[in-house]
């Protein structure tokens, strides 16, 4: 069956390829120029998808992805943890001076980011990374661009106790929900027991609740997943509606670009670590040491999966903890970010250096291999793209964000 | 549940060693693959196939010595990508489940392409590597 759905998708390439160049964007045209003139650059010529990169469609969906509750976060999928933690997650007292809540930085208005290179922190100084959107967070394998959090609730509590961010403690955020009336209330209609006199534990549960909440902050569909059903169920006519330009940016991206390598699945993220030759030097003298660090941090926190914390006694999701090996190589690798809406969450990159969609495909264009680590993957070449194969990358990732209602 | 009926397989290989012998990975219920140089088999089963990428899954094998080889010591199992120079990011761990029957766990293959599922079998001063190619999509 699997064979045959594949045989009626590769069928379809055929219409596809034959389809009228109408969507292109304007090129110049192929006629002869006067002997004089330099020669025009020619037209794209019409896309016709292999079967190979047609499974490669297929695997970046469907999308939105089956939801399932995190184990490990006992109220994960409750309403009232939901309702309780969208609260707590708009409250600025959750930091030791009152003046950032979680939606300070992750704004709804921005994909849930901030719009800045680097976050800002409680005390007014740049913190050292990009802020990550929290859209479509649930059900990850790592958190953060150094995956020093194995699991969303730790991820969530980090900021928090962060002195550099919202800069508070266990006791600050205990004190909190004890103290006033209405999160008392909710805290215990969530846990169905009001906040005990141990004031990490307490801590901890105000981040499955906000957990709860950021699991719910899933994008909407985009052009990009149209086009994908349409070629799934052999929908010449919707798969029609999906731009030419788009339609070209994505051959070559589960082509020649060879970007699904890393940018795969439905997340269009395999959720790993890479180095892409940014800097992560933060200050002279001074680097982010990256995955390194965060396999460091990871093993050492009492968050974790294997953790006391985590209230799934099978640890079920716990196997990436158990064998997650620290490698020399890992130092200055980051995150594979998620390129879902990714029009919407720029700048780009773990310090925010780049500030537009159309210079990140520059930087793969004219990537430095000079800064890859000597002893890292070979898996990344200068693209070499032209003007009009970047307008069509672009093109295509800006078809993987949810249009704006009108 | 798997592991258990692993257990049970296992001590009946225990009991049958002669038949093993000349069909290595006998034990393993389902798909097998089968590698082999001069002086051993290795059969093999993953928990699922074809292996995804980014999933993390089990491997079940049986190593097998032939004509006079004597049993490894001991036994790794991992996985790199040739062409690209690097391995996983994650460490198997292998379980022994009975005399010349292991399972590892904890792989995971975070890219699409080909990889190599290795096997090291260790006896005295001597590794000897059986290597089988997985295309992953």
């Amino acid at each position: 069956m699997k064979h045959g759905g594949f045989a009626a998708v590769a069928g379809l390439a055929v219409v596809l390829a034959g389809t009228p160049y109408a969507q292109a964007p304007v090129a110049p045209a192929a006629a002869p120029a006067p002997a004089a003139a330099p020669a025009a650059p020619a037209a794209p010529a019409p896309v016709a998808f292999t079967e190979a990169q047609l499974r490669a469609i297929q695997a970046l969906g469907p999308w939105p992805t089956p939801v399932r509750a995190d184990p490990s976060n006992r109220v994960s999928g409750h309403p009232d943890a939901i309702d309780f933690g969208a609260t707590l997650f708009a409250d600025p007292r959750l930091s030791r001076d009152g003046t950032l809540a979680c939606a300070t930085c992750h704004r709804a208005g921005r994909a849930f980011t901030d719009g800045l290179p680097r976050g800002l922190g409680a005390v007014d100084v740049d913190v050292d990374r990009n802020t990550t959107t929290v859209q479509n967070v649930g059900g990850q394998r790592w958190y953060g661009w150094d995956g020093a959090a194995d699991n969303l609730w730790a991820m969530s509590l980090r900021p928090m106790l962060d002195s550099r961010e919202m800069g508070g403690n266990v006791a600050h955020l205990a004190a909190l929900v004890r103290t006033d009336p209405v999160l008392q209330t909710r805290y215990a209609t969530v846990f169905g027991q009001p906040p005990s006199g141990d004031d990490e534990h307490v801590a901890v549960d105000v981040a499955k609740a906000l957990a709860a909440y950021q699991e719910t902050l899933v994008t909407g569909r985009t052009p990009f997943d149209d086009f994908r059903d349409a070629l799934a169920r052999g929908d010449t006519e919707a798969a029609a509606r999906y731009p030419a330009a788009a339609r070209r940016g994505l051959a070559f991206f589960v082509g020649e670009g060879r970007c699904t390598m890393c940018h795969s699945g439905p997340r269009f993220s395999n959720g790993e670590f890479g180095d892409i030759g940014i800097s992560y030097f933060i200050a002279p003298g001074k680097v982010d040491a990256g995955r390194h660090g965060g396999i460091a941090q990871l093993k050492s926190s009492r968050y974790n999966l294997l953790g006391p914390f985590n209230d799934d006694a099978k640890r079920a999701t716990a196997t990436s903890t158990r064998h997650v090996a620290l490698e020399h190589r890992n130092y200055g690798e980051f995150k594979v970010p998620s390129l879902r809406n990714v029009a919407r969450t720029a700048p780009y990159m773990h310090n925010g250096s780049i500030p537009t969609l159309r210079e990140v495909v520059r930087h793969y264009s004219n990537l430095d291999e000079n800064r890859l680590h000597a002893d890292g993957e070979r898996i990344l070449k200068p693209l070499g793209l032209s003007k009009y194969d970047t307008d069509d990358l672009v093109a295509f990732l800006e078809s993987l964000t949810t249009p704006l209602a009108p | 549940m798997k592991g258990s009926q692993l257990l049970v397989l296992g001590a009946a290989l225990t009991a049958s060693a002669a038949q093993a012998s000349t069909q290595c990975g006998a034990a393993l219920p389902g798909d097998k693959r089968v590698l082999e140089n001069a002086r051993y088999q290795v059969a093999y089963q993953t928990s699922v196939n074809p292996v995804p990428v980014g999933t993390h899954f089990i491997v079940d094998f049986a190593v097998c010595p032939r004509g006079k080889a004597a049993a490894p010591s001991s036994v790794r199992v991992d996985a790199n990508m040739p062409d690209h120079r690097h391995g996983m990011n994650y460490r198997p761990k292998v379980i022994t489940i009975a005399p010349g029957l292991y399972r590892a766990e904890g792989l995971l293959l975070h890219m699409p392409g080909r990889w190599d599922l290795t096997f090291d079998l260790v006896t005295g001063n001597t590794t000897q590597r059986l290597a089988s190619t997985l295309r992953v999509e």
